[in-house]
C-alpha cells in the first residue's frame, strides 16, 4: 500500500499552493515559500537522444482513460502525455504547469480561482480553456453515471445534505471553485487531475460503457502540447511506450524534453528488473534494500535513497473480539516501549528508513517533532518499564509470561498480508520483542482479499453489509489482536487520516475512538485552520496526542532506493524525485 | 476406409458437443465461483485508495467501483447478461487492461503460444532421442547419466533456472537480453535468439520428463514379442529401433505432449513468462486472476477448457494414425 515517489505525487500532491509558516496576505491565504515559479523550465540546452527505459514500475496500468483510474501505474502513464496543473519540487514547493499562476484563495477561504496558460492546446489544435475543466468536473466527474474515485474530495456538507462545490468559468482561461464551507485543504484538491476535451468527451457523456470503452479516450490521441511525450503504444504486461513531443509547451525555449522515446517496461520480480539495470538492458528500476550496497558498488549506476510518506503500522484491535487490554493506554504505551525501531530498521529495512512515532512524516511541511513521545527508541525502548506499566493496569507476570484477566498466559494473534516479506519479518519480530515481555504471539500472514473481508471489515448486529467501520458495535468476521499493514500521509493535507483514526473514519477499521483526537481532526478541516501557523499547531498537537495515546505502533517511514544509470544527468533527488524529469538527459 | 471416415466423423461431432456442454458446465461454475469468492475487484483499489491517505467516504467508493463491474445487479442477472453477450461473440471488456477480452486474447495468445512450441519442439527432439539412446544403453554409464540429468532438469524449479541463465548468460557473458522485446517480429532470428533462454528454462523439465517417459516405454517395447520377431528376420538394429520399437513408444508420449501444448492457454509457461517479460496468455490470466477482472478469467477459463478438450480429441485421433489396431465408433 506504499507509494512511490511519483505515484505519490500524482495521487494525492496535484495540489494547490505548499502551505508555509507565514499567515496570507490579502486575495491569498496559502502563499508558497520564495521558490522559483518554473514556467519554462530554465535549463541549458541538451542533445535529444536515446530511450529512457523505466523499469520502477511494479506493475501495469489498468486503464489510460484517467477518471477511471485508481492505480498509481495508470495516474503515471497518464502523466508522461499530459502535466496538469502543477507539480512539486522536492522541497514541496509548487512548480506551475498548467497554469499561468499560482491559485488564488479568496480571504473567507471559499473561493479558489485558477488561470490557465494560453498556450495550451489538443491533439486537434483546439484550445485548453477553463470550459474544458468545467465541463470535465461538472458533467463528468460530479455526475450520477460516472463511478469517479474521488467524488468526496469536492463534496461538502451543507444543512446535512451532501453537495458537489461548485465550478464556473470567468473568461477563458480563468476558472473557480465556490464552496459553501471551509476546507482548507481544498486548495490541494483543486489541481488534482486533468481535464478531457468537452469536444471529444461529450460524445460519451450518460454513458458508462462507451465512456470507457470509447477508443479515444483510452489511446491519449488527444493530448496535444499538454505534455512532455506523445502516446505511442501500449502492449499490456509488457511496456509503455511514447516519444517526445515536440511541440511540448514548456520546450519551447530549451528543446525538451531530451529523450526520444521513454519506455515504461514491466517486469515480473525485483530480480528480473534489478538484472536488467545491471546488464544495462534498462535505465532505472528500484532497488530492494539489500541489493542497495552491490549497486552502489557498480560502475555506471547511480543510486538515490528518498523518503517516503507511506509508513508501516501495528493495529491494535479496539473492537470487542479484539484483546481488551488495547483499551488501556498504559498498555498500548508497554508494548511500544517493548517494540525496539532501531532493531526493526536496522534488521529489516537495512537502514532504509526512518523512525516513526506519528502519521506525519518529516518531509510535510505540517511535521513537528517537539511534542511527539518517541516510543521505541532510546529512553522508551525499556521492556523492564513496559512490564511495569502492565504491572500497573492490572496485569501480573508469572514464571516469565503474562497473565490475562482470567490468569491464564496471554496469548494474542498477529496478522498480516502474505506475499509482503518485510510486513512478515516485522510481524516476526514484534512476536520476539513481545516474548520478552511475557506475551506469546501468534503469526498469522493471510492473503490480501481474506485479510480485509474476513479480518478487517466488521459488521454490526443487524448490519446488511460489512464495512471498514461500521460503528462501535462492529467486529469482524474473525477475531485479531493486531496487525501489520502500511498506510500513507498525504504531506500535504494530512488530515486525510482521520480515514484511520477518527471515530467516524471510513477506514478505522481496528475501531480507536478519541474525543480529543477527532476535535484535533476536526479542528484541521475547520475555518481557524485557514491561517496556517494555526494549522500547523493543530497538527502538531494532534501528532504529539497521538504519538502518546498510540491508536497504532508507528513503526517506519520506508525510504525508496532507485537504481539510475550513471549517463541520465539532471537528476533532483528527494521525496519529488523525477519532478523536473523532463529535463534528464543522456550525456554525450 | 469410407466406413471408417464416417464413424471418424461421427465420433468427432459427438465429442464437439461434449466439449461445448462440459465448456459451459466449467463457464458457469467459474462465473459463479468468482463472484461467490473472498475477494471483489474493490479489494485492489481500495487498497489504492486507502494509500492515498485522503478518501473519507469508502462506502462511496466502493459503490462505484461495483457499478462499475456490474457487481450492483443481482447475480443471475449478472449471468444472464455474460451469456447473451458470448453468444453474441462477445466475450467482454477487460476492466484491468482497457480493452474488448477477445482482442486481449487475440493479441497476446501468440506469445505462449511460440514459447510453448518452441519449447516442446525443443524437449521432444532432444528428450525423444535421448530417451531411446538411454533405453537402448540401459544400464549403462551413459544410461546412469542421462538419468540422472533427467531427475536434475525435473527438480530444478524454473524460477530459479531462469534467474540463473539470466545472471549468467544476459548479466555476466553479454550474450542475451535480460527480458523479451516484444517490437522484434515473430519468428524472425532475432526473436529466436530472444526466445533461447525463455525455451531453455520451459523446455529443460519438459525434455527431461519425455525422456524418462520415452525410456520407459522404449523398454517396454524392446521386450515385445515383435521386436524379437523383427530382429529375427535379419532387420538393421536401427530399423527395428526406428520403425517399430519408436513408434509403440511414443503412443503415451504423445499424450503428455499435447497436454504441454495445451497449456498455451492454462498458463503453463506462467513462470518463465513472468521471469523473461513475455506478455503471454499466462501472465494475462494470471494478472487477471489477482485484479479480480471477470471477463479475463471466464474468457480464459473457457477456452482453456475448449483447448485442452479439443487437444485431446486431437490426441485420440493421432492414435488412430500411430496405431492402426485403434478406432473409433
Amino acid at each position: 500500500m506504499h507509494l512511490k515517489r511519483r505515484e505519490f505525487l500524482r495521487l494525492c500532491a496535484r495540489a494547490g499552493l505548499y502551505a508555509g509558516l507565514g499567515v496570507g496576505l490579502s486575495g491569498c491565504l496559502e502563499k508558497t515559500k520564495e521558490a522559483p515559479q518554473n514556467t519554462t523550465l530554465p535549463s541549458g540546452l541538451h542533445p535529444v537522444k536515446g530511450t529512457y527505459i523505466d523499469g520502477t514500475s511494479t506493475g501495469d496500468a489498468e486503464t489510460l482513460n484517467w477518471a477511471l483510474a485508481a492505480d498509481n501505474a495508470s495516474l503515471n502513464y497518464i502523466g508522461l502525455t499530459m502535466d496538469g496543473l502543477i507539480t512539486y519540487d522536492n522541497s514541496l514547493n509548487v512548480q506551475l504547469r498548467w497554469l499561468a499562476e499560482p491559485v488564488r484563495v479568496s480571504e473567507d477561504g471559499l473561493t479558489y480561482t485558477l488561470v490557465l496558460r494560453d498556450d495550451l492546446y489538443w491533439g486537434d489544435g483546439k484550445p485548453l480553456t477553463s470550459d474544458d475543466f468545467v465541463y470535465t468536473f461538472k458533467n463528468l466527474l460530479f455526475s450520477d453515471w460516472l463511478p469517479f474515485n474521488y467524488k468526496d474530495d469536492y463534496q461538502e456538507t451543507v444543512n446535512g445534505k451532501k453537495l458537489y462545490v461548485d465550478v464556473v468559468a470567468v473568461d477563458r482561461q480563468t476558472y473557480q471553485f465556490r464552496r459553501q464551507t471551509v476546507y482548507p485543504e481544498f486548495i490541494y484538491r483543486v489541481t488534482d487531475f486533468w481535464a478531457y476535451p468537452k469536444h471529444i468527451a461529450q460524445k460519451y457523456e450518460g454513458n458508462l460503457d462507451a465512456f470507457t470503452q470509447a477508443d479515444e479516450l483510452n489511446n491519449l490521441r488527444y493530448t496535444g502540447n499538454l505534455g512532455p511525450y506523445r502516446f505511442v503504444e501500449w502492449v499490456r504486461s509488457d511496456k509503455f511506450v511514447v516519444e517526445r513531443n515536440p511541440d511540448y509547451y514548456l520546450g519551447k525555449e530549451n528543446g525538451a524534453p531530451f529523450f526520444e522515446q521513454y519506455v515504461v517496461k514491466i517486469f515480473g520480480t525485483p530480480a528480473a528488473r534489478q538484472a536488467a539495470l545491471e546488464a544495462g538492458d534498462i535505465t532505472s528500476t528500484t532497488i530492494d534494500p539489500l541489493q542497495v550496497s552491490k549497486f552502489k558498488g557498480m560502475k555506471g549506476i547511480n543510486v538515490y535513497t528518498n523518503p517516503t510518506s507511506g509508513y508501516d503500522v501495528l493495529l491494535w484491535n479496539f473492537r470487542k473480539n479484539g484483546w481488551e487490554g488495547f483499551r488501556k493506554k498504559e498498555v498500548r504505551q508497554a508494548f511500544a516501549e517493548s517494540i525496539g525501531k532501531d532493531a526493526l530498521i536496522q534488521s529489516i529495512y537495512l537502514g532504509f528508513a526512518d523512525p516513526a512515532f506519528s502519521f506525519i512524516p518529516r518531509p510535510s511541511p505540517w511535521f513537528v517533532e517537539t511534542g511527539l513521545k518517541r516510543f521505541g527508541v532510546g529512553a522508551l525502548y525499556n521492556k523492564e518499564e513496559a512490564k511495569k506499566k502492565l504491572e500497573a493496569a492490572g496485569y501480573k507476570q508469572k514464571e516469565g509470561l503474562l497473565l490475562d484477566n482470567s490468569g491464564n498466559p496471554l496469548k494474542l494473534s498477529i496478522i498480516t498480508n502474505s506475499g509482503n516479506k518485510v510486513r512478515e519479518s516485522i510481524a516476526f519480530l514484534v512476536k520476539q520483542e513481545l516474548s520478552d515481555i511475557g506475551v506469546e504471539v501468534e503469526l498469522k500472514s493471510l492473503p490480501w482479499p481474506t485479510m480485509l473481508n474476513q479480518y478487517l471489515k466488521n459488521k454490526a448486529p443487524g448490519d446488511k453489509a460489512s464495512g471498514f467501520n461500521n460503528g462501535p458495535d462492529a467486529v469482524s468476521e474473525k477475531s485479531w489482536d493486531m496487525c501489520v499493514i502500511g498506510f500513507n500521509t498525504d504531506v500535504n493535507a494530512p488530515s486525510g487520516t482521520s480515514s484511520f483514526f477518527a471515530s467516524d473514519g471510513g477506514l478505522n477499521m481496528s475501531g480507536y475512538s478519541n474525543p480529543d483526537v477527532d476535535e484535533l481532526f476536526r479542528k484541521a478541516r475547520s475555518k481557524e485552520a485557514l491561517d496556517t501557523s494555526v494549522r500547523k499547531g493543530i497538527f502538531a498537537g494532534l501528532s504529539a496526542l497521538i504519538s502518546e495515546e498510540l491508536p497504532a505502533d508507528f513503526l517506519a517511514f520506508p525510504q525508496s532506493n532507485i537504481g539510475i544509470s550513471a549517463k541520465v544527468k539532471g537528476i533532483e533527488p528527494g521525496i519529488s524525485m523525477g519532478y523536473n524529469s523532463q529535463l534528464w538527459y543522456f550525456e554525450e | 476406409m469410407a466406413g471408417k471416415k464416417a464413424s471418424m466423423g461421427e465420433y468427432i461431432a459427438r465429442r464437439l458437443i461434449y466439449s461445448l456442454v462440459i465448456a459451459w458446465g466449467i463457464l458457469t461454475i467459474t462465473f459463479f465461483l468468482l463472484r461467490l469468492g473472498p475477494g471483489s475487484p474493490a479489494d485492489k483499489y481500495l487498497a489504492n485508495i486507502a494509500a492515498s491517505g485522503r478518501v473519507r467516504d469508502i462506502a462511496q467508493v466502493q459503490a462505484a467501483i461495483e457499478a462499475r463491474y456490474g457487481l450492483d445487479k443481482p447475480l443471475y442477472l449478472q449471468y444472464v447478461d455474460y451469456i447473451s453477450n458470448l453468444l453474441h461473440g462477445n466475450l467482454g471488456w477487460s476492466l484491468s487492461t482497457s480493452l474488448p477480452v477477445t482482442e486481449l486474447l487475440s493479441k497476446h495468445w501468440i506469445y505462449s503460444f511460440e514459447l510453448i512450441l518452441l519449447s516442446t519442439v525443443f524437449a521432444v527432439l532432444i528428450g525423444v532421442g535421448i530417451g531411446i539412446y538411454s533405453a537402448v544403453k540401459q544400464g549403462t554409464k551413459a544410461d546412469y547419466a542421462v538419468t540422472f540429468f533427467s531427475f536434475l532438469g525435473i527438480s530444478i524449479p524454473n524460477f530459479w533456472l531462469g534467474i540463473m541463465l539470466i545472471l549468467i548468460f544476459s548479466v555476466k557473458l553479454g550474450l542475451f537480453k535480460t527480458y523479451y522485446d516484444t517490437s522484434l517480429p515473430l519468428f524472425s532470428l532475432e526473436n529466436l535468439k530472444a526466445m533461447t533462454l525463455p525455451v531453455i528454462t520451459l523446455g529443460s523439465g519438459m525434455l527431461a520428463g519425455y525422456s524418462r517417459y520415452v525410456r520407459s516405454a522404449t523398454l517396454d517395447n524392446l521386450r515385445k514379442d515383435f521386436v524379437r520377431t523383427a530382429r529375427a528376420k535379419g532387420l538393421p538394429e536401427r530399423t527395428v529401433i526406428l520403425k517399430h520399437v519408436f513408434r509403440n513408444a511414443m503412443l503415451p508420449v504423445i499424450t503428455i505432449i499435447m497436454l504441454d501444448l495445451s497449456g498455451v492457454v492454462f498458463g503453463g509457461a506462467y513462470l518463465t513468462e513472468i521471469i523473461f517479460g513475455i506478455p503471454g496468455l499466462g501472465r494475462i490470466s494470471f494478472n487477471a486472476i489477482f485484479a479480480d477482472d471477470y471477463a479475463v478469467v471466464v474468457a480464459v477459463t473457457l477456452i482453456g477448457a475448449m483447448v485442452t478438450l479439443i487437444f485431446n480429441l486431437l490426441t485420440d485421433i493421432a492414435y488412430t494414425f500411430l496405431d492402426p489396431r485403434v478406432r473409433y465408433v
